[in-house]
């Protein structure tokens, strides 16, 4: 049984049953328009750095879907499938506390993944998953790298920033401070660097 | 039934344009010109020179082809922002005196969002997500709560001013985005560039450093072209489509003065296939800035009921898309 659920920006995403269990399988589409250098390069590159993102991730400490197989001819991942909602769903339905407690450990998690190099690359609210026992899961590790630098840790948080602000905007501001906190609490001296690198990337794509 | 007309004056950087609106969205007249430094970029104080030299001439000529006098003209309407200082403040001052001597309201319109409302009024888009690229400005906007939100946009240089930089060290005349599109299409190899996208913001400087390094290595400038334009505009496909999937929204609108691009256009077509949602690419003479899109957007705050006292239109240049209430929508 193959059951689509999602139609992602680079990715079909099904819901599949197999020894009785549920599996995901991500799927890397041809996208004909475009170039097709560009378009296998990418297919290629961006499965195999999520497969192997997803298990360093977890090694740092963060939650994500175990990988069970990878197909590089088709480029499809079959991973864990996560009984839960999409954060950015979840948000309007949470008290004040729930939603505090939730960007606290988003901040946390990001920053364990920050104490090991690595960057998520794309940390949206839809890219977290909260599962039926309330714990939060990170996905969609297409985008992220290692041996991760200030200003690439920088541009994480920017872009955190920015999914809060065009997607969350009326809670953006205590959304935003619970992320930071749950953030610096988590990473200690080093946030500071990081969080001033983040306002001057901020200010850089705009008008000043 | 009486209609309102609108002109509208943009000059927020090197073009000064007038165009003439009516309130059912007519466009009588879409007047501009645009400078074209013989070398180098646009010196602020040199464009401004140029708007208030050619001004008066090219708001004669909107009036003349929409076939009305000064005296009909109900409103006037002004891009008030983001742009080059002395650019903005010339045009300002043109559309206050005009609002004083013909005892009509101002309007002080907002650049970015006005580029969204003329693709919006050309392509009958309710909520479009709109891909807006030209020389000044990458940015992936959809409006929520209230405002036009920027998803995405350059973390550092514009698409349009990456195609002129490389232009102008490939020898080319300014603006070089169309020229660079020609050469592209005699391009047969494809030489890697780095895709930078992260999230829905995107970066062009090392890939005009690269692409520049090809050039110095001979590589034939068409090579060039092609490969700049297929990793360029791939990238931009990339964050419209992150938007799309985040966002859910129905629409896809392209606009500015890159959307000139017919390749660009080609790749985002595509896009909108992929996700099942609805295209439009701004024509040519509403794509890059012009006056049109200041008087369409001057109507459309007018008639939901905001006009600007002469004594507060100070000019904005950093104004973002995402700062102003968009009350029309609301």
């Amino acid at each position: 049984m193959k059951e689509l659920i999602a139609q992602g920006a680079e990715s079909v995403i099904y819901r599949i049953e197999r020894w009785n269990q549920y599996f995901v399988l991500k799927w890397r589409q041809s996208k004909p328009y475009l170039f097709k250098d560009i378009d296998s390069h990418l297919r290629k590159t961006r499965t195999s750095r999520e497969c192997k993102m997803l298990s360093v991730a977890r090694t740092l400490g963060v939650r994500t879907p175990a990988v069970y197989a990878v197909d590089l001819d088709d480029f499809t991942i079959l991973m864990d499938y996560i009984e839960g909602v999409q954060f950015k769903q979840l948000v309007s339905t949470l008290t004040e506390n729930q939603l505090k407690g939730f960007c606290l450990e988003f901040g946390r998690s990001i920053a364990l993944l920050h104490k090991g190099d690595v960057v998520h690359g794309d940390p949206t609210t839809s890219n977290l998953i909260i599962d039926s026992e309330s714990r939060l899961w990170l996905i969609d590790f297409g985008l992220s790298e290692m041996n991760a630098t200030i200003e690439m840790k920088g541009v994480d948080l920017h872009l955190i920033h920015r999914a809060l602000e065009t997607t969350h905007w009326d809670l953006q501001e205590s959304m935003l401070e619970a992320t930071i906190r749950g953030y610096s609490d988590s990473l200690g001296k080093d946030a500071m660097d990081i969080l001033s690198r983040m306002e001057e990337i901020r200010e850089r794509g705009r008008y000043h | 039934m009486l209609v309102l007309i609108c002109l509208g004056l943009e000059g927020t950087a090197h073009s000064f344009g007038a165009g003439i609106v009516t309130d059912d969205g007519s466009v009588l007249s879409n007047e501009w010109d645009m400078l074209k430094p013989a070398q180098g970029g646009i010196h602020p104080r040199e464009a401004s020179r140029h708007h208030s030299d050619l001004g008066p001439s090219i708001i004669n000529n909107a009036l003349e082809k929409a076939g009305i006098n000064y005296n009909d003209i109900d409103f006037i309407a002004f891009s008030r922002g983001p742009g080059l200082g002395p650019c903005l403040r010339t045009t300002a001052t043109m559309a206050r005196t005009l609002s004083l001597k013909l005892d009509v309201p101002l309007v002080d319109v907002n650049h970015c969002v006005a580029h969204i409302e003329i693709g919006c009024l050309e392509s009958r888009f309710k909520d479009p997500v709109t891909v807006y690229v030209s020389g000044g400005n990458s940015q992936v906007i959809a409006y929520a709560g209230g405002r036009f939100r920027t998803f995405g946009e350059t973390l550092d240089i514009a698409i349009g001013n990456m195609l002129d930089v490389l232009g102008r060290e490939l020898g080319m005349g300014f603006p070089a985005g169309p020229i660079v599109e020609k050469l592209a299409k005699q391009g047969t190899n494809y030489h890697s560039l780095p895709y930078s996208v992260k999230g829905m913001d995107l970066s062009y400087s090392g890939m005009l450093t690269a692409a520049k390094k090809l050039f110095s290595e001979g590589i034939p400038i068409p090579d060039i072209c092609f490969s700049v334009q297929e990793t360029a505009f791939g990238m931009l496909a990339e964050i419209a489509e992150r938007a799309i999937a985040h966002t859910k929204k129905q629409e896809l609108l392209l606009t500015g003065g890159v959307a000139r691009n017919n390749r660009l256009t080609e790749i985002l077509e595509g896009v909108s296939k992929r996700h099942d949602v609805k295209f439009h690419r701004v024509s040519p003479s509403l794509a890059g800035d012009q006056g049109a899109m200041i008087a369409w957007n001057g109507i459309l705050q007018f008639n939901a009921g905001h006009t600007i006292e002469i004594s507060d239109s100070q000019v904005l240049p950093k104004w973002r898309t995402d700062e102003q209430d968009i009350i029309w929508r609301a």
